[in-house]
């Protein structure tokens, strides 16, 4: 009790706490960022009305602007879209799904990079050039890019009912196959550093198991930088799903995700119904400088050096 | 030498790479043949267009067929829109090269001033409130700025056109929409859009750069000879600042193809990226198949360039270089 009490205190008192309550943009950030995950969470019990009920949907309210009183008298705070559906509620799912497919997907390419960096550091010979090889070719493409033409070839390859159901193990896919090149090659330099330290020869000479050397020596002295990359991945991955999701190779419009909610509004900009597109837009750009900015601090926080 | 050679064998293994997952999505994608002839359609008239398509062939066969093909720019015929990919690809990648090239001469004409100024003038105001904006413009999504964009001097202010190319002239196989009034405004708005994320990027590296040169000992040296500080500013450290900005722009510039995608697409533009997203949708295999060999040869290319150019600015490099910057 007392030694998880001193823990505790000396994380409060540590220097990444310190920094923290000193810098009013990155609490800022975090609290809106906590706020989002929280609503997205809650998004049954916070939505007004069911954005996926059909029978919530009424085509005589369609396309209200914002604050419109319904035809049963219900209450659009942010007006609806073209099927009548309210905007607010639809937004609110489409977070959910938004943060859901950036999360797994920055976990996937984490575990995918961190595993490969850290064979590739500790082991190093052939299978350590064959993977900076590959991590190096991969780099010269821009991720967007990488993650459309996967989309695209699994889009095409499938027929498209099984790629409607299989919409979000794809997207989640794509991502991740384009951002795990980071995490590798992070980790892979400071497994290089980390290998020859004493404490590793030190399990070695007592005959502790490699496996284990990796990841329950090296692993934790390593998590810094890739928790700092995680969270500038979580916006760069909820973007480039919102991004695909536009361009419409992303979700199906069953699963409304933030993007593909613009996608909606933006066939009915021409006919001044703003908010069908800005609302959802905003809250993308809300979501993603959030996480962006606290990013941002963890990194100069944790590790001046990896400020680039 | 030896490091070029290893850098031309990279390349010609990734166009290989490319070529053969081109070639696996041509041939085992859905099947062509469904996709060219109609419902009504007698088995007898399928397997004459398989035969046709050379789709009997063993497998090896193909996929040589395939890259002979490539190589004399051969792609096959869109199911889509029943015109040869190289013919289409050809006629759209003229609107792509002028809106990216645009884009970027914006982004760095105004980056590489804006950031060098905000890093002589650290303390000022402005200079912070420009890195606030350049944060915000790197963390927002492209389509969404093209969309604000649409929404103000579209539908609110009527000024620009929202969509399409506008006029364009005919130079031989190229089109260019730079000698026409309407072609010249249909270009202002997607460019812009493209070049934002370009611009703070640019701007970010631009200052960082000047701000890591202006520490170095050379400019402190600079500064106890009693030279002015606008000589040492201007002479000597931008000219040291601007080699890293250099291969970030040529290498920003396989980007700025990529996101012409987005923008193409919000735009309605014309171009390659419009072409490859109707190509996905549509399931349009052989013209999918083209762009992505065509892709890999534009990053190829553009790699190689920044890789030469940097060799040729900086003689530092030449004898390190090898065991240096791996990408």
């Amino acid at each position: 009790m007392t030694a998880a009490r001193a823990t505790l205190a000396s994380w409060w008192d540590g220097d990444l706490l310190y920094r923290f309550r000193r810098s009013p943009v990155a609490i800022v950030s975090l609290l809106v960022a906590v706020l989002l995950f929280a609503v997205a969470l809650g998004a049954d019990a916070i939505a007004p009305y069911d954005a996926f009920d059909p029978a919530a949907a009424n085509v005589v309210d369609a396309r209200l602007p914002p604050g419109s009183a319904g035809m049963y008298g219900e209450t659009y705070l942010l007006g609806t879209d073209p099927q009548g559906r309210d905007m607010l509620s639809a937004m609110i799912y489409g977070l959910r799904t938004s943060l859901m497919v950036g999360l797994a997907s920055v976990v996937l390419a984490a575990l995918v990079g961190v595993l490969l960096g850290l064979v590739a550091g500790y082991f190093g010979g052939v299978l350590d050039a064959v993977i900076m090889r590959i991590a190096d070719v991969q780099l010269s493409f821009p991720a967007i890019l990488i993650a459309l033409l996967i989309d695209g070839v699994t889009r095409t390859a499938l027929p498209r009912e099984v790629h409607d159901a299989l919409a979000v193990p794809i997207l989640v896919f794509a991502i991740a196959a384009s951002f795990w090149v980071q995490y590798a090659r992070t980790v892979r330099g400071l497994v290089l550093v980390e290998r020859n330290r004493e404490y590793v020869l030190a399990a070695r000479v007592i005959g502790v198991s490699t496996p284990r050397i990796l990841f329950t020596h090296i692993l934790p002295n390593v998590l810094g930088p890739v928790l700092v990359i995680a969270t500038i991945n979580l916006a760069l991955a909820i973007l480039t799903e919102a991004t695909l999701s536009f361009l419409g190779v992303g979700l199906p419009s069953t699963q409304p995700s933030l993007g593909s909610l613009v996608r909606i509004g933006n066939e009915f900009v021409f006919s001044g119904d703003w908010w069908i597109s800005a609302a959802p837009g905003a809250l993308l750009v809300l979501l993603s400088l959030s996480v962006n900015i606290f990013g941002d601090f963890l990194r100069d926080a944790l590790n001046p050096k990896l400020a680039s | 030498m030896s490091f070029l050679l290893g850098r031309l064998g990279q390349t010609v293994l990734v166009l290989l790479v490319a070529s053969f997952v081109a070639f696996a999505l041509f041939r085992y994608v859905g099947d062509p043949v469904n996709n060219m002839v109609g419902q009504a359609a007698s088995m007898a008239d399928r397997e004459a267009v398989r035969r046709a398509l050379g789709l009997d062939d063993p497998m090896v066969v193909q996929f040589a067929r395939f890259i002979g093909n490539a190589l004399r720019g051969d792609f096959g015929i869109s199911y889509r829109f029943g015109q040869p990919v190289a013919a289409l690809i050809g006629e759209r990648f003229p609107a792509t090269l002028e809106l990216s090239l645009i884009s970027m001469v914006i982004a760095t004409g105004l980056g590489v001033p804006l950031g060098v100024w905000t890093a002589l003038h650290r303390g000022s105001v402005l200079s912070q409130v420009l890195l606030a904006v350049s944060l915000v413009g790197v963390a927002l999504p492209t389509f969404l700025i093209g969309i604000a964009l649409i929404l103000i001097f579209s539908v609110g202010l009527g000024w620009l056109p929202s969509f399409g190319r506008g006029e364009v002239v005919a130079l031989g196989g190229w089109t260019t929409g730079l000698l026409t009034v309407s072609g010249l405004k249909a270009l202002v708005l997607p460019s812009v859009t493209l070049g934002v994320f370009q611009l703070a990027l640019i701007m970010r590296l631009a200052r960082a750069e000047m701000l890591e040169v202006m520490r170095t000992d050379f400019i402190r040296f600079a500064k106890a000879r009693g030279l002015k500080p606008r000589a040492i500013e201007y002479r000597h450290a931008l000219r040291n600042t601007l080699l890293p900005v250099i291969t970030i722009v040529g290498l920003q510039f396989g980007n700025v193809f990529a996101f012409s995608i987005i923008v193409e697409t919000v735009f309605q533009w014309p171009g390659l990226g419009l072409l490859v997203i109707q190509a996905i949708q549509f399931a349009d295999v052989p013209l999918l198949a083209g762009y992505l060999v065509l892709i890999a040869l534009c990053f190829a290319v553009i790699n190689l360039a920044v890789d030469l150019a940097y060799v040729a600015i900086d003689p530092r490099v030449r004898g390190s270089r090898a065991a240096g910057r791996a990408t």
